[in-house]
């Protein structure tokens, strides 16, 4: 072996150990903050627990999961209406804060500014983002319910009090929260190449053709990432019932979490909450591997498929 | 060089001194335990001033306030239980005391009143299988509050303090006192039901609180030896559906979805609503803010005359080590005297001996204060004596899984409340279940 192949293998020994070397604090982060406690969900999960001490563990096998599947009285529910709450939540969003990150990108006027508006409510505090929404949303005080009812004389709308319209009003807030989306479609935008837009613009395409067939394809795997995003996020939502709603008015805010949250925090049955966390796991897998399967037929990738 | 012995030095000063510490702590026999307590950051600090009192009546106990939020006491109990972390003495959720003394996170309470001169009030008193896990450290019942200004106006006359309304006299009385934006009240045919500026009424549907009109309505929730779950009956079904109807057929109350304890603040307080029933609490904790005149008077009776009484125990938890200093400090600070000045002078807590009700020297003790601003009389007939000869106790005094069994009902009821099924057909359908939970399944 020349001498300058091993030196380098050498180095780049050394250099692998200084890698691992770093790494081994994010790993042992990983594995006990991350990876131990999701297998201990999953092994709780087959057991009854009411957390009143280490030594009344019962295994119940697959009890909790037959449970909810058949006789639980929220789970399912539960299920049905955190799809129908991501899937407006995800499908407002990603419109909104498309068509947003497009006009910001627009040389318009006090630009910076509008770009700080539309970015702002996603820095404010969850909670104090859902009661403000409810001095908007409140069926006796709320300033929605006083123009509709005070100023045009028409019956008060139930908007989170409805349970018909309690997933699409908490799924407004989500849309009006998407700032972060917002950033990341216009970083994706600016990153549209000019020069095929002015290519297209000179062989005399339309506004809309250069955006559907330009600005679109080549803005498709932020478009992925922004929708994936979306949907985790989503699948995942607690703060309006926990904030606003109580799952309630029935059970049609009732989302998985909630659920979740309910049996561990409220009821003490932790085993069942970790069959709901497994379950929510499960759910969440099934529509990022949808996701993903069916991103191959639209998203564009420059580099190939690597 | 020079540096590493000046660290050597510096390191095993700070070992001795560790040491020394230490030793001192060790030999200085102060036990330390901690109270846990519902409520803001200013409440704690009362608390805590309680019991740096008894830190300082005591030289071998320091109690510690731990001060949680209202809306997270439980899940924080709960949590703090799974973590074999809770404290060794705290105010419980009534909702809970049950469930926590049948998985034995309770200690054991009987020798709490050992010889005192007067017991707790029998209804306030936590029992499974007839014997006591806990008492109440309040006593608190569900009554009528009325603003007096808004009778006035419409020149009704204030509800009687000893003889109730039936529910028929209070809606009539509800529709007097409702007016729209043209004037009008509920009872004219030119009433637009649909411009509302003052409601006649508002019952509370947070969930408990509507058991006592269950029990006036003739039925239970549940059979008086907690063995039996009777809630889907005609006469409790009854008891909800007027209870919606108040807002969904007569007008006279505006919305309540029922999901959350938002209490009388947002109705007889915020000055839009003119009767509104609430509990005792009330009056130390929101009445003591309004600027018109109030009064008190007794629940109205669909059937039977009845109200509900409840409170938070003060509690020994069975994971410390501390229990027989956790039940000294706690049986000191169940004392009247000791929570009297912020607690039961002010009107949020009712006295729990039962003399305080039977002794009229007593009751002027407490009800004799500019705290209680609809006059001794008043209060006299309209709440003690009331809550002494028609008060009941609340289910979770002997019911368990109550927490649970409330959340599912008030799951079920939500519909009720916005009129799309009635009480009748949400207790049909969720009967099963309810029964399911009250089994402990």
């Amino acid at each position: 072996m020349p001498k300058k192949t091993k030196h380098r293998n050498a180095l780049l020994r050394s250099e692998n150990r200084t890698a691992y070397l770093c790494l081994i604090p994010s790993i042992i982060g990983l594995i006990f903050l991350t990876y131990l406690p999701l297998l201990e969900v999953f092994g709780l999960s087959f057991f009854s627990w009411k957390g009143n001490g280490f030594d009344t563990f019962q295994f119940v096998g697959m009890k909790n999961y037959v449970k909810l599947l058949t006789t639980d009285p929220y789970f399912k529910e539960s299920v049905a209406v955190t799809v129908y709450y991501t899937f407006i939540a995800v499908v407002g969003s990603m419109i909104y804060s498309l068509i947003i990150a497009l006009l910001l990108n627009r040389k318009i006027p006090a630009r910076g500014f509008w770009r700080a508006i539309f970015y702002l409510p996603y820095l404010l505090p969850a909670v104090a983002v859902y009661l403000g929404w409810n001095w908007l949303y409140n069926i006796n005080y709320g300033l929605f319910n006083f123009i509709i009812n005070r100023v045009f004389g028409w019956p008060r709308v139930g908007f989170v009090n409805d349970a018909k319209l309690v997933a699409p009003s908490l799924a407004l807030v989500a849309v009006w929260l998407s700032g972060n989306l917002i950033v990341i479609f216009l970083a994706g935008l600016q990153n549209v190449p000019r020069t095929y837009l002015e290519a297209a613009e000179v062989d005399g395409a339309t506004s809309w053709q250069r955006f559907w067939n330009i600005t679109i394809p080549c803005m498709s795997p932020i478009i992925f990432y922004n929708l994936l995003m979306a949907l985790i996020t989503n699948l995942q939502v607690i703060t309006p019932a926990l904030a606003l709603t109580k799952g309630g008015p029935g059970n049609s805010s009732r989302f998985v979490s909630y659920v979740l949250y309910q049996y561990a925090f409220e009821n003490r049955k932790f085993g069942l909450a970790a069959a709901v966390a497994v379950m929510m796991f499960i759910l969440i897998g099934v529509f990022t591997v949808i996701l993903f399967a069916t991103s191959r037929s639209w998203m564009f990738s420059e580099g190939g498929d690597d | 060089m020079k540096h590493k012995k000046f660290l050597a030095l510096l390191l095993s000063v700070l070992m001795l001194a560790t040491c020394s510490v230490t030793a001192f702590a060790a030999g200085n026999d102060v036990v330390e335990i901690t109270y846990s307590y519902w409520g803001t950051p200013d409440e704690a600090a009362s608390v805590q001033a309680v019991a740096d009192k008894f830190n300082s009546e005591n030289d071998h106990i320091h109690v510690t306030v731990l001060a949680i939020p209202n809306e997270e006491y439980t899940t924080t109990l709960n949590s703090m239980a799974a973590g074999n972390q809770l404290p060794d003495c705290g105010i419980m959720n009534e909702n809970g005391v049950l469930d926590f003394a049948a998985d034995g996170l309770l200690a054991d309470v009987s020798s709490m009143y050992d010889g005192a001169a007067s017991m707790p009030l029998d209804s306030i008193t936590f029992k499974a299988d007839g014997a006591p896990v806990a008492y109440s450290a309040a006593n608190e019942i569900l009554f009528l509050y009325y603003n007096k200004d808004m009778f006035d106006a419409a020149g009704v006359a204030y509800p009687d303090p000893v003889t109730p309304y039936t529910w028929d006299e209070f809606v009539e009385t509800a529709k007097l006192l409702t007016l729209d934006g043209n004037g009008n009240n509920a009872a004219s045919p030119d009433f637009d039901a649909n411009n509302v500026v003052q409601y006649g009424a508002n019952v509370d549907n947070w969930t408990w609180q509507l058991e006592v009109w269950a029990l006036s309505n003739g039925g239970r929730w549940f059979s008086e030896d907690g063995a039996e779950c009777l809630i889907n009956t005609p006469e409790v079904a009854e008891s909800i559906q007027k209870v919606a109807d108040l807002y969904l057929v007569d007008h006279v109350a505006q919305f309540r979805d029922g999901l959350e304890d938002s209490g009388i603040q947002s109705t007889i307080a915020a000055g839009n609503v003119a009767m509104a029933t609430g509990g005792t609490w009330n009056v130390g904790t929101c009445m003591n803010n309004v600027e018109f005149p109030y009064g008190v008077a007794p629940l109205p009776v669909m059937k039977n005359e009845v109200t509900i009484c409840t409170g938070g125990p003060q509690v020994v938890f069975a994971q410390g080590e501390h229990q027989a200093e956790a039940m000294e400090f706690i049986k000191w600070y169940t004392k009247e005297e000791n929570s009297w000045d912020s607690l039961i002078a002010t009107g949020i807590w009712m006295p729990i001996l039962e003399e305080y009700y039977t002794n009229e020297e007593l009751t002027h003790k407490w009800v004799d204060n500019d705290n209680f601003t609809m006059g001794y009389d008043n209060f006299k007939t309209s709440v003690v004596d009331y809550a002494h000869d028609y008060a009941v106790s609340t289910c979770w005094y002997y019911v368990p899984h109550t927490n649970e069994f409330l959340a599912y009902l008030r799951s079920i009821l939500g519909d009720v409340w916005t009129g799309s099924t009635t009480a009748a057909d949400a207790l049909n359908a969720g009967e099963a279940t309810l029964i399911d939970i009250f089994n402990g399944e």
